[in-house]
């Protein structure tokens, strides 16, 4: 995937059949983070931070279901992949490629959640399984997703 | 959410309720986000940009501190708009907090 037509509100990139299948397939893992996992504070647990804990939990979940709704819906819209020499041109509006970047992130954090949440930076290794590789799959297919749409965003240049 | 002082004045509990109101409405929050092995950190400036409305200059500041200390400090709020801002950041998947400022 590759942008190819970099305008003020419009984002077009070349992106091959194989390259649509798997992102289709990640956006269908999404959400893969529980709403519990996030934590309104490390350090205070008051009855009325309890309270708001809850409220942001159910705000998130809210939040989720509705991207849920409309992840597929928007990349099955007519016109969104068109047929091109290479493969598809797909036309994203920036705001649409922000909110693609945060649903490609949850699917990151969450299969990085799944594989116990390692400490790459710490040293600590992801340990290569037929259970995991599906997880570290899907991580690093997210990530590299991410990567191009942030590229596009910021006006940098991908291959 | 912080509620607003009622504008009846009330004995007792009630009293206490506009004491905490309006401790709410004082800046005492740090929204801090924590250092994660996941996240992107371009992902992360590009956040920052969204959420605060930050220049990339500062943004970046802020992602290298989260990637070298630990953690920073974003900014300091009433209790209303620090959670604003950690919900925000959580629907992008950072790993962010509210704590009491206790300096």
């Amino acid at each position: 995937m590759k942008l190819i037509r970099p305008r003020r509100k419009l984002l077009v990139f070349e992106i091959s059949r194989r390259e649509k299948d798997l992102l289709f397939e990640i956006l269908r893992l999404y959400p893969l983070v529980p709403p519990a996992h996030q934590r309104l504070s490390k350090t205070a647990a008051t009855g009325r931070l309890n309270e708001h804990q809850r409220l942001l939990e159910e705000a998130l979940a809210a939040q989720r279901a509705e991207n849920r709704k409309h992840i597929l819906a928007l990349l099955d819209e007519p016109g969104r992949f068109e047929t091109a020499p290479n493969g598809l041109l797909l036309k994203i509006s920036r705001s649409e490629a922000d909110w693609l970047l945060q649903v490609l992130n949850d699917v990151r954090v969450g299969s990085w959640i799944t594989l116990g949440a390692p400490d790459t930076e710490a040293g600590e290794k992801i340990p290569l399984n037929e259970e995991t590789a599906p997880h570290v799959r899907s991580m690093e297919i997210a990530g590299a997703f991410e990567s191009v749409l942030l590229d596009a965003l910021t006006g940098r240049q991908t291959s | 959410m912080a509620a607003t002082a009622a504008p009846e004045v009330r004995p007792g509990v009630d009293r206490e309720e506009e004491t905490d109101s309006r401790t709410d409405l004082e800046p005492g929050y740090l929204v801090i986000c924590w250092n994660d092995p996941v996240n992107l950190m371009d992902y992360v400036t590009h956040v920052f940009q969204v959420v605060f409305g930050w220049k990339r200059q500062k943004a970046e500041r802020h992602m290298l501190q989260v990637h070298n200390q630990g953690k920073s400090v974003l900014t300091r709020e009433s209790l209303e708009k620090a959670e604003f801002y950690v919900h925000q950041l959580q629907r992008y998947t950072l790993h962010a907090t509210m704590e009491r400022d206790q300096g």
